[in-house]
């Protein structure tokens, strides 16, 4: 898909702003906290109506205002010319998709997906498992609303338990609340076993070609338990009661899920190099772009966000060249890019205002 | 606004399903433009609040021992039908299709806001359900983590025999097309399937 304009009106420190965009390539430059990252926040919101970066929408709101709103005309494989207008408000949010109210979120998500490469990713290979779960998470459900739900009803669930166990109370009541836990367990395990096979041989086959093949790359699902069921899950909550009533607290379950990163069969997080992380990095976010792509026939837009700059340059040419011709790329950095990554459009940001460069890309 | 008039207003927002402006405006209502209809509200309050009260059997709303559906001689009491709130029971009600009786929970096991067992109109279920005079237990709970819990806590604490269990079927809405259900809703769809004759 292609982005033609965007216009944002009280997004973050945006006041308002209205971009049209010809070329399949643009840069934002500007000096920090002026706004680049908060464009590409509020482009990224299409996909699945959440930031890439707050957890909670109410601080994408300019402070002092009551609702954000950012409105997109696309050219789409599947829908053709589309407009998107999302308004976010501090209870709540409204989308509406060419002039039509969007009434479930399930409807919506998988139609419109963008991929962000942000300096933070290096946390996914060397960071805790909780990046990797919620990359995986967002990653899934992006495309999968089924996943979503099955999802938010385990972590129902599971605080459910949790204040249980808190409580200290009585095993039967514990246990009510074990078998719809035991249930969204199963759905989570088999949908993530099977995302991840999938995202795996994206990540394996984006591994080698930037790092031009030189050793294997893994990406695997490390579940706490692959137990597929809801019988078993049911007999391994149970199993874990008395003690988790001890810890206060649930210690089995797929909230304690992690994906393995392997690079020649040893894991990349402890014996990775700092050159071959940064290439799983890449490797990881070009699989999900091949992820959404495979599953919902759409181009996806690639937000780039600060991190060109950071590649050397052999394996920035190699990156480029995975990308293809037909992807639109928006980035962001302080500095202009060397012309060899080709045409770009570039704006100046300063102070929440974007200025399109008439003379194209000036070094 | 005077002291007097900010105390109802602070008592009426209190109420569920009001907030700040809506109490001003009933309190504005009530006693500058409407002041005669005040008598009638207040009566009405008392008259309510003396004489409501839950049915002994079931939970429902009463002015009895006995709601009028648990004193209609012409519904079945074998048949119970398990629901969170009264609301639920009316709108049941209204569908004209059941012809058994009723028992109001109160709510439903809710862990998070701090609803054990011991919040609900429990008890008088499982009482009922040893009496021997039910047969059939139909559980109306909502679809969701709470409800289904609540279902589960309820058949644990049953008599071993004696009383059959069913769910409420979960599934497409009348006048639906498949096309245009969820995923979700089509599994428990699936799954509900019946023979068919």
């Amino acid at each position: 898909m292609r982005l033609r304009r965007v216009t944002l009106q009280h997004f973050r420190n945006i006041a308002f702003a209205d971009l049209t965009f010809s070329a399949r390539q643009q840069f934002f430059v500007g000096a920090n906290a002026q706004g680049k990252t908060a464009l590409l926040e509020a482009i990224g919101v299409i996909t699945a109506l959440r930031s890439f970066r707050a957890s909670d929408n109410r601080l994408l709101i300019t402070h002092g205002q009551t609702e954000a709103a950012i409105a997109c005309e696309i050219e789409h494989e599947r829908f053709g010319a589309s407009r998107v207008v999302i308004r976010l408000r501090t209870a709540g949010k409204e989308v509406t998709c060419d002039g039509e109210r969007i009434q479930r979120l399930g409807d919506y998500l998988g139609r419109f997906p963008t991929v962000v490469f942000s300096s933070q990713d290096q946390l996914l290979v060397r960071g805790a498992p909780t990046g990797r779960r919620r990359w995986m998470d967002s990653t899934l459900s992006a495309m999968d609303g089924a996943y979503l739900r099955s999802l938010q009803q385990y972590h129902r669930a599971l605080a459910d338990r949790n204040a249980l166990l808190k409580r200290g109370a009585q095993a039967k009541e514990i246990e009510a609340f074990e078998r719809p836990l035991a249930a969204a367990a199963a759905m989570v395990v088999q949908q993530r076993e099977q995302g991840a096979a999938v995202i795996g041989s994206f990540v394996s086959a984006a591994y080698s070609r930037i790092a031009d093949g030189a050793e294997p790359c893994l990406f695997a699902y490390e579940p706490d338990a692959l137990l597929r069921t809801e019988e078993a899950w049911s007999e391994r909550f149970e199993r874990a009661r008395q003690r988790d009533l001890v810890f206060r607290s649930t210690t089995v379950g797929p909230h304690r899920d992690d994906y393995g990163l392997l690079l020649s069969e040893r894991p990349a997080r402890d014996f990775g190099s700092e050159g071959q992380q940064r290439s799983l990095v890449l490797a990881l976010r070009l699989a999900q772009l091949a992820y959404f792509r495979e599953k919902c026939g759409v181009e996806p837009l690639l937000l780039a966000d600060d991190v060109l700059g950071e590649l050397d340059p052999r394996r920035r040419e190699r990156f480029w060249a995975s990308l293809g011709s037909e992807r639109q790329v928006l980035a962001t950095g302080t500095r202009l890019p060397e012309a060899d990554l080709g045409a770009w459009e570039v704006f100046d940001v300063a102070s929440g205002a974007f200025a399109p460069r008439p003379e194209g890309p000036a070094r | 606004m005077t002291p007097a008039f900010e105390k109802l207003q602070k008592q009426l927002k209190q109420l569920p399903g009001l907030g700040f402006r809506s109490s001003e405006r009933i309190a504005l209502h009530l006693l500058v433009e409407k002041p005669a209809k005040l008598r009638e509200l207040v009566q009405a309050l008392e008259e309510a609040s003396v004489s409501v009260r839950r049915c002994s059997r079931c939970g429902n709303l009463a002015e009895g021992e006995l709601c009028a559906i648990c004193a209609d001689a012409k519904r079945d009491p074998s048949l119970v039908c398990v629901v969170e709130h009264v609301p639920d029971l009316v709108a049941l009600e209204r569908s004209g299709a059941y012809r058994g009786v009723y028992h109001v929970l109160h709510g439903k096991l809710s862990p998070i806001q701090g609803v054990a067992p011991e919040d609900l109109n429990l008890p008088a279920l499982l009482k009922r359900a040893q009496s021997g005079e039910v047969k059939e237990l139909i559980l109306a709970l909502s679809n969701d983590v709470e409800g289904e819990a609540t279902c589960h806590y309820i058949t644990q604490h049953l008599p071993a025999a004696g009383v059959k269990v069913t769910r409420i079927g979960f599934g497409l809405p009348s006048g639906a097309g498949v096309l245009y259900a969820d995923s979700v809703t089509l599994k428990s769809a699936l799954e509900a399937r019946r023979e068919y004759s």
